[in-house]
Parts: structure tokens; sequence; C-alpha cells
């Protein structure tokens, strides 16, 4: 059994890959079910052992990738509150949010072996989850398109801002309009603990969606 | 029947959003699965006669099927509005029952193997407890039949020395390139896992195969067992073998690795005529002074197991031929060793801690860097350790680090990015102060 802490090893950057290629999944996902782009883009892939939707279109893999690639450092500081993936629709009206909010404990430690192999067994559990959320959830209208937020602690993203962290992928402060949503009608989907990371997952819909 | 088991699979179904399928639900309730079958089928019959919110069903249908002239059987997950349509297709119906239950439409099958998928691990020994098919001769091998399974296997296979001898011995290495894809940490703590059962397998092994006159019993152990799996494995695992044996023999030989220190000289050499894999053994006694060495071969097996770091290996040239390259560590290491006598009374103090975390976490690479090029790599070791009485921040930073020549800078550039968020140790005073006078 080796006990590591928050000091060691950069344990944050640990974390950080993990909740990142988390993310990635759940964000291919998130596009798969809820249709935004059509299915035949998705293929099978294995993630956590399980089936999960991956997409094949290489651009909006980058987007993704390079989106998750800034976001990581903010993950690594703790700074990242919540990492929001709105579904807009053609007007560019959030139509739904999928809200994971995350936050570490500040005195990070993990003395387990099983750790792992539980973190991964949580987070098999949100992909399920994502994959059912239909059930709870009308319909989108056609045409819709996504975007990424970042909520985050104090004022991390002045950094942002100042450095470019991928070039040309320049991240700026959001609209009032893709924020804040008519009527919202809040669904939680699932939440897990664990001794690295708590997590939480839940759809704010709007009412009226077309 | 439990008449409770309706508000069961309603409470499910309805108030916890899940998918019901029958092999979960037999495994949550301890029924059998024919039973669960029939509790999934009478739910839906009598929900769909209350009309309340609609459900969705998957069926398991099998037969037989005639395919261009080509009977089969087939044996298909189908959803609800082909079931008409495939059963209709099949030439005799030999089975049909509900196979889930769930209040969402599906859009592929995925999920539902998601769902079985902890319920069985949670029951791996007795997930068959339930199930309808039961063969009596099918039991599982014990621990000795499976290490003996594994000899006969490795035995007769140790000419190819490419990664498909790997499979010949062990199910575990194929398993090596499927976990590659998953990228980062869980890929990697999957192969380290996977490893560690085939070093049980392989310590039998290793006694058999009598390989260098060595003195000591604990030393002769992971030279034979660094010699089959040098040739079955390839660099990677075999490195990974070792390493992790490494670890497990850290412990008995820390406190007598000085004594053996002067002695591993007269025998470096002599293992150096003798065969490749000795200097894995030299490594593995002094372990806990000579990180740079172990650590140079971790390095190489890790990074080439990480696809995430995708440098080639500092260790320059000589990854390509894989069976030179411990040969040529060993010379190496006969020469700067007079110079490494000096420093293991300052690193083993930081290898006793290292060795903790190497355990968990990729290898601290600074050590890398020190042993490839001779002097001059051992100095730059030297020197990073100097800096960090405790802290790993400096090794850990050149992971992304490209050649050792270049490290350098590389190494205190991922310092500075990684210094926001490291705690200020005291070595890393030093080194900010360095870029801060910017």
């Amino acid at each position: 059994m080796t006990t590591l802490t928050r000091q060691d090893l950069n344990f944050g950057q640990v974390v950080a890959d993990i909740l990142c290629e988390f993310l990635e999944v759940a964000i291919h996902l998130i596009l798969y079910v809820r249709e935004v782009y059509p299915s035949g883009i998705f293929q099978k892939r294995k993630k956590y052992n399980v089936p999960v939707q991956m997409s094949c279109h290489p651009e909006l893999n980058q987007y993704i990738q390079d989106t998750l690639h800034c976001v990581k450092p903010l993950i690594e500081k703790n700074d990242a509150e919540k990492v929001v993936v709105v579904i807009m629709d053609k007007e560019h009206h959030p139509v739904e949010r999928f809200v994971f909010e995350m936050s570490q404990p500040p005195l990070l430690s993990i003395s387990s072996d099983t750790l792992l192999s539980h973190v991964e067994q949580l987070l098999r559990a949100f992909i399920l989850k994502i994959s059912v959320c239909d059930a709870v959830l009308n319909n989108n209208p056609p045409g819709c398109s996504f975007t990424v937020l970042v909520h985050t602690r104090d004022a991390a993203t002045r950094n942002m801002e100042k450095v470019q962290v991928i070039k040309d992928f320049p991240w700026i402060v959001a609209d009032e309009q893709e924020v804040h949503m008519q009527e919202p009608r809040l669904i939680p989907l699932k939440t897990m603990t664990s001794d690295i990371v708590k997590m939480q997952l839940y759809v704010e819909e709007r009412a009226q969606k077309t | 029947m439990d008449e409770l088991y309706l508000d069961n699979i309603d409470e499910f179904v309805n108030d916890h959003d899940k998918i019901v399928t029958y092999k979960w639900l037999s495994l949550t309730l301890g029924v059998h699965v024919n039973t669960a079958k029939q509790m999934l089928y009478h739910y839906l019959d009598h929900k769909r006669k209350e009309s309340s919110a609609p459900l969705h069903a998957t069926y398991l249908v099998s037969g037989k099927f005639v395919d261009n002239g080509q009977t089969s059987h087939k044996v298909s997950v189908v959803k609800e509005d082909q079931l008409e349509d495939v059963k209709s297709k099949m030439s005799l119906i030999v089975s049909v029952h509900v196979y889930s239950v769930q209040k969402a439409l599906l859009k592929d099958s995925g999920p539902l193997y998601g769902v079985d998928y902890d319920a069985v691990k949670d029951n791996l020994k007795n997930c068959s407890r339930y199930s309808a098919i039961r063969c009596a001769s099918a039991v599982p091998r014990s621990s000795v039949e499976l290490q003996q399974a594994r000899h006969t296997q490795l035995a007769p296979a140790p000419e190819p020395e490419h990664k498909k001898s790997a499979t010949n011995g062990d199910a575990t290495p194929a398993s090596k390139p499927s976990t590659k894809p998953q990228k980062g940490i869980m890929g990697m703590f999957a192969n380290k896992s996977a490893l560690k059962n085939q070093d049980s397998g392989k310590e039998v092994k290793s006694e058999q195969k009598e390989d260098a006159p060595v003195v000591d019993e604990p030393k002769s152990k992971p030279a034979a067992k660094a010699n089959p799996m040098m040739n079955f494995f390839g660099t990677q695992a075999a490195k990974k073998p070792e390493k992790t044996v490494k670890q497990e023999e850290a412990a008995p030989s820390s406190s007598s690795a000085e004594q053996q220190r002067p002695s591993s000289q007269p025998e470096e050499t002599h293992a150096a005529a003798a065969a490749p894999p000795k200097n894995s053994k030299k490594d593995s006694r002094s372990k806990t002074k000579r990180l740079e060495d172990s650590d140079s071969e971790e390095e190489k097996m890790d990074k080439k197991k990480r696809r995430r770091i995708k440098k080639p290996e500092p260790d320059s040239s000589d990854e390509d031929v894989i069976p030179d390259s411990p040969q040529q560590m060993e010379t190496r290491e006969a020469s700067p060793s007079p110079k490494k006598k000096a420093e293991p009374v300052s690193q083993s103090h930081q290898g006793n801690c290292e060795m903790k975390m190497r355990k968990k976490r990729r290898v601290l690479k600074s050590r890398t860097f020190v042993d490839d090029e001779g002097c001059i790599v051992t100095e730059k070791g030297y020197e990073s350790e100097s800096y960090s009485e405790a802290e790993d921040d400096v090794p850990k930073d050149p992971i992304p680090a490209k050649r050792p020549a270049s490290s350098k800078p590389d190494e205190k550039k991922s310092q500075k990015k990684a210094s926001a968020n490291s705690n200020k140790g005291t070595k890393q005073a030093s080194i900010m102060g360095f870029f801060q006078k910017k």
C-alpha cells in the first residue's frame, strides 16, 4: 500500500488526466444520445471496459480534444468548478445543459490499491446514466449545436486569456445569452464521491424546447 | 415467487431509471435466471395493461436461421419493434424471452453490456450460480494447475523473440496491446496488475531454468527470471516484471545493498560475458542505490507502454536493438560505477521514498537521464537530486521532456509550468528563483 499526497508526483496531474479522459468520453456520448450529430459518424469503442460511442469526425474530435486540453490545467489546480456542455438550438439559445460539477478534496491522498478500479467503476456508472438520460429528457429540436463552458473559481480565467494554451484556440468569456436559460428544469443524473474527486452530473432543461 | 418482485422491478425501472436485464435481476434478487425472465415478462404485461408511462423492452431470440442455404443457430437481442420481424425470418425458434426492460428507448446495445458488467464482476466466482447452463466438467482450474499450464506453454517457445511469442505463454501479454488504446493512467495500471500476476508464474519457472553461476540465492532468482522473460516478451514486458521484482526484492536487499555493491562489480564483468539479462540481476540487488540503472530500464518500458508519452527513449539508440541494450547498459555501468559509488549515499535516501511512489506512478524520470551517456548523464541526475531533498517535482517533470541533451531546458520549462500547482518545496524555491529573475 502506498500513500500519496497531492504534493507527491504531481498528483493533480493524475487526477486531471483521469477527469479529462472521462469528460471526453462523456461529451461524445452526450452528442450521440441527444442526437446533436447524426449517429452515422459515431463508432463503438471501449472505455472502462464498456462499449461507448465516439465520433469519427476528425474536426469534431480535434475540437473536443483542444477544449479539454485547455481545461486540464484548470482542473489540475482545482480551479474548475463546473464543466458544462450546452446544447443550443438554431438561434443559439440553450436548450439543454449537462453540468459536471466537480471538486477535489484539498488534502488529496490515495491510500488504496483499489482506488483506481473503484473510480473506474464510478465513472462507468456515469456513462451508463448518460446513455439512459433519454427517459427523463424531452427531445431536442432539430439543428442543434453544442458548446462547452467552464465555470471557474476566482479569477483563474485571467491566466487563460493571457496565455493561449493552444494556438488559435482562444477562450472567451461567455455571453449571458449562452449561460442563462429560461425556465430551467433541473434533473439530477448521478453523483459520485471518491478519494480523489467528487463529481455530480445534472441536466438543466428548458421547459419549452421548440 | 415473492409477490414483492413487481414492486421491486417497478422501483428499479421507474424510480432509479435503470435498465433491468434478466441477468442483473437474477443476481440482485438472488433468483434463477428463468425466474427472472418470467418476472420481467409479468411486469411488462402488468404495466402495459395499466398503460402508464411507456416502457421499452428488448428481447432475446434464438433459433435456426437459414442464410443462403447455410443453417446456423442465431442468437440475437432485438428491440421490441423488430421482434416480429426477426421471428418470422427464423426457420425454427428455439427461445424467445425478455432480455431487458427500461424506460428509455435505447439507441444501441452498448449500455446493456454495461449494466451486467458490474453485477457480474461483483459475483465473479459464482456468476453462474443462477444460470441455466451447466456443465459438470467445467470447473475453474486451481492455481497449481494454472502454473503448470503456463509452464508447458512457455517451455516450447523460447526462440522467437518478438511479441507474438508472448501470447503463447500467457493470456495477459495479449491484453497489453488492447490496453494500450486506453490512454493514460487506467491503461497503465491495468497493465501493471496484469504483470504482477505473471511474476508469480515466472518465479516458479525461473528456478528450474538454471542460468549462470551466481553466488546468492536471491540474486539468481531475478537473473533467471529475467532470462525467459527477455526472450518471450521483449523489452517492454521484461522490464516491467523486473521492476516489480526489484520492488519486491528491495526490502530484503536494501540492508545488504552496500556490501553487495563491491561484490557486484566483479560479478558485473563476469555477467557481461555470460548473458544479457545479468544486468537486471545486478540492478535488483543494488536497487536502492543504483536507481539510475534500474530506472532507465523501467523508464524504457514505462514509456513504451504509455502512449501519451510519445518521446523517444532518452536512452537513445540502444532501444532499437532489444537484446543489445542490456549488454550496453552493463558496459556503461562498469565504467561509471566508481562515480556512482559516491552518489548512492545521497540517492538512497531519495530512493527509498521514490520506491514507494514508483509503485503507484510512472517512473521518476530524471534517473533515466542519469544513466545513458555515462558520466555526463550521471552528473545531471546528481544535480537534480541535490536540489530536491525530498521532493520529486524535478523527476516528475521530465516525463514530457525529449532527449537527454535537450532535457535540461525542457525540465526547467516543465518545472515552471508545474510550479503553479505543485507546492513550493525547498528545492523548487531555488529553481523557481532561476526563472523569476527574468
